[in-house]
């Protein structure tokens, strides 16, 4: 255990354990993006599911003689 | 297409920084009274330098919140500011290591060292006023104002005030040209301050080609003292024997000796100096650099995106965060 400070090796002790810590950072980056970017499309899907299909109607006039219809729009909620 | 570009440009990122770190143990030489301590200037400064970065992108971001409205705007500035902070915060642990290894102490409140603690001060009190407010429309506001108010800080407490200060131990000369590393002149008799060391000037005499000046170098506190003797060379104009101060690796220099006046030019001589003049060294830190800040856009963008579907998760169940 002791000779992993010495000169010659500590140099590769200190990048062993600099490359794990940024080994282990990078993971956790990776994971945390691929969770919040999986956590937000399955968001929006919902929010598309959720949205409520605008109505629409068709008015016609029945008091007149000739029954054409006049108009037509969209009714939103 | 657009989504694999993306991925592959994160693994390369990923890989990018790797081969820093392999190149900083293993590229990068040793540095001339510093041994491997010095290599951790590959990781200081470009973490130094993203977060400055962080905090100009939070201040545009917040400028932008306020003009238009948009609390995407909102997210990426306060993603920033949060990456400035982690950032800064590394700077600052990093930079304690080198002062542990050239000073002896972690933490002395040199100029450098106090401008960035009040730094990180200034933006934890901005999370704090944003945890402290509820009412989310209004949070958002005063962060931006804030974080405005909080970039207009930055560049002084960055780049100014460890620059005008007399007494920094901080080794600027070694990046930054134009830096004013001018020393100290002092008669014989007279004191002066270099870095937190009291010095004063015992005598100045001629020695064949050499000028010598006696200097009584006190601690910090004035606990104990040292007499150093640097010399200078008349015909070479300049520096020959630098003792290093006693407990610590920095090196008391002779620049200049005016021996008809009686007065002597000392300066403090960073191990440091002129690190970057080697290649390998440049070419790690450029590398460095461009990978850190990749890193922090790559960071920003994922903080963003939390932020934002914590904001849309906690609107569908109607609270507001």
């Amino acid at each position: 255990m002791s000779n992993l400070f010495e000169a010659g090796v500590a140099i590769y002790v200190a990048m062993v354990v600099t490359l794990s810590v940024w080994i282990g950072i990078f993971m956790y980056l990776w994971r945390i993006d691929s969770q919040a970017r999986a956590l937000k499309r399955e968001l929006e899907r919902e929010l598309q599911r959720e949205l409520p299909v605008a109505p629409t109607a068709t008015l016609t006039r029945v008091s007149e003689p000739a029954a054409q219809p006049v108009e037509s729009e969209v009714i939103e909620k | 297409m657009a989504q694999r570009l993306a991925q592959i440009a994160k693994l390369t990122i990923g890989l990018w920084l790797a081969g820093v770190a392999v190149a900083m143990f293993l590229v990068v030489p040793q540095y001339e009274g510093l041994g491997d301590a010095g290599r951790i200037v590959i990781m200081h400064v470009p973490t130094a330098w993203v977060s400055v970065v962080a905090f100009t992108v939070s201040a545009v971001y917040s400028a932008l919140y306020l003009w238009r409205g948009n609390p995407r705007h909102d997210d990426f500035a306060l993603a920033a500011a949060e990456c400035g902070f982690l950032f800064t915060a590394l700077a600052t642990v990093t930079g304690m290591i080198f002062s542990q290894v050239v000073w002896g102490v972690f933490w002395n409140w040199d100029p450098r060292q106090t401008s960035i603690f009040v730094l990180l001060l200034i933006y934890a009190a901005l999370f704090a006023l944003r945890a402290a407010i509820d009412d989310p429309a209004r949070r958002r506001q005063l962060g931006a104002v804030y974080a405005l108010f909080a970039f207009v800080t930055m560049p002084f407490l960055v780049f100014v005030a460890p620059r005008v200060a007399d007494s920094t131990l901080h080794p600027n000369c070694a990046f930054i040209q134009s830096s004013q590393c001018d020393g100290l002149t002092l008669g014989v008799g007279q004191v002066g301050l270099l870095g937190d060391r009291k010095v004063q000037l015992i005598s100045l005499e001629q020695q064949g080609d050499q000028v010598a000046a006696e200097v009584i170098v006190s601690e910090p506190g004035l606990t104990s003292e040292a007499t150093l003797v640097p010399t200078y060379s008349i015909s070479a104009g300049d520096m020959q024997d630098r003792p290093e101060f006693p407990g610590m690796r920095f090196q008391l220099g002779l620049e200049g000796a005016d021996l008809a006046a009686g007065t002597a030019l000392l300066n403090i001589e960073a191990p440091g100096t002129g690190l970057l003049e080697n290649q390998r060294t440049l070419f790690t830190f450029m590398a460095a650099n461009i990978g850190f800040t990749a890193l922090f856009i790559w960071m920003l963008n994922v903080r963003a995106n939390l932020l934002g579907v914590q904001w849309a998760l906690a609107r569908r169940q109607g609270a507001w965060a």
